[in-house]
């Protein structure tokens, strides 16, 4: 078995697809700046447009996330439909409407996952950072999950408010029996940008939490996955002009963004198939601008305050 | 001889993509093992595998190709995308 190239793929091997731009809360790092709705978000019939495409081209993983994705009125409808071809589907949530019936429901569908926020390891830190958010809720969210047999994880985004609790979180996520517990450094866009004197944790921040990350890492193995996602936004943008990924980002509005720290389209679903978006995306990781913007924006990382300004290529 | 729950398999020109969705780790081969990855999934065993496949190029050897179809099922299994109860399945 072999390394890929994603140029040699007739399709994505997985789409990250907002499905709404709605949210209950204002997180303060927010990447999506969720809230309100935006204009033109797809409707029924350019979803499930959208939708027989993804089945047709065999894409084999999709992860819905939002604004808030459960709050999306077809939200059960997208993944009957996109679960009865057995396509792998992860869920990211804020927790904070899930009862019983809806994850007997997620249950019934066997997600690949349901990736729920989880801000800290008290309610303090968590609702500190996710404004308007119930920390007691998430968490009876996750055990009402996990006690339908639905595979959980939790993320958690490190910032001044709270990296101190990654220990504590992790031995939290055990004894609620999540299957893993993803973090990484913040990523500094969106409202995160917006916020990132106050959110973004210190050098000595950070080797705390390495120091009690790695320690749980090993104490957990082999019984809880903890994952570490090694790059920030700048490397993973370094990353991603050598090696992009074979996969597509697109918006509630049905069009496709290049990668979460560009402004860059490649491409609308209201108009353009699949498999053309997916042409214009091998072609635009191509594209001098991109290069050129994509160089400026690991140079000068304020720049990374322009990624939700989209501009078409 | 099962594929695990998370893993998807997709036919591409140069021969098989097979992504374990759980773990998202992609793999690739080409069309010797797409062709193997295809058998399995009808549910053949090892042997039928490997009768299969001598038919098809009836001008290498059986035993060469059973080599190659007995490393390449392990390499799925040690990457937990194959499970079995023996090789001889």
């Amino acid at each position: 078995m072999k390394s890929i190239n994603f140029k040699d793929l007739k399709s994505p091997l997985f789409i990250a697809w907002q499905i709404n731009s709605v949210c209950n809360l204002e997180c303060l790092h927010c990447c999506e700046e969720a809230g309100q709705s935006i204009p033109g978000e797809m409707n029924r019939e350019e979803i499930f447009n959208f939708l027989k495409q993804v089945v047709n081209l065999h894409i084999p993983y999709v992860a819905l996330s939002g604004g808030e994705p459960l709050l999306h009125p077809y939200f059960f409808s997208i993944c009957e439909f996109l679960r009865k071809d057995n396509i792998s589907l992860k869920v990211e949530t804020n927790g904070e409407f899930i009862d019983e019936e809806k994850a007997k429901k997620i249950a019934q569908l066997r997600f690949r996952s349901v990736q729920v926020s989880l801000d800290g390891a008290t309610a303090y830190s968590h609702e500190r950072l996710r404004l308007r958010g119930n920390w007691n809720k998430v968490v009876s969210s996750l055990r009402i999950l996990i006690k339908e047999g639905v595979n959980t994880e939790i993320v958690f985004v490190p910032t001044k408010f709270n990296i101190g609790e990654i220990g504590q979180l992790i031995d939290l996520a055990y004894s609620l029996g999540v299957y893993g517990v993803y973090t990484g450094k913040i990523m500094r866009i969106g409202r995160a940008a917006q916020n990132w004197e106050i959110l973004c944790p210190s050098e000595k921040d950070y080797e705390y939490f390495f120091k009690s990350l790695n320690e749980k890492i090993a104490h957990y193995d082999g019984r809880m996955k903890v994952y570490y996602y090694p790059y920030d936004v700048l490397e993973e943008l370094k990353y991603r002009l050598k090696f992009p990924a074979a996969s597509l980002l697109v918006l509630p509005n049905g069009k496709v963004k290049l990668i979460g720290p560009l402004p860059f389209i490649c491409g609308d679903l209201k108009k353009d198939t699949l498999e053309q978006v997916w042409e214009n995306y091998k072609k635009a990781w191509q594209n001098p601008k991109v290069i050129k913007f994509a160089k400026e924006v690991i140079a000068q990382p304020r720049l990374l305050a322009e990624a939700n300004r989209w501009r078409e290529i | 001889m099962n594929f695990t729950e998370h893993v998807k398999i997709r036919e591409e020109k140069f021969g098989a993509v097979i992504f374990e969705t759980l773990r998202e780790k992609v793999f690739v081969t080409n069309k010797s093992g797409k062709e193997i990855l295809n058998l399995l999934n009808q549910g053949y065993s090892l042997e039928k595998i490997v009768d299969s496949l001598t038919d098809n190029y009836s001008a290498t050897d059986r035993q060469i190709i059973k080599n190659d179809v007995v490393s390449f099922i392990e390499q799925l299994k040690e990457n937990n995308l194959l499970i079995s109860n023996s090789i001889t399945q």
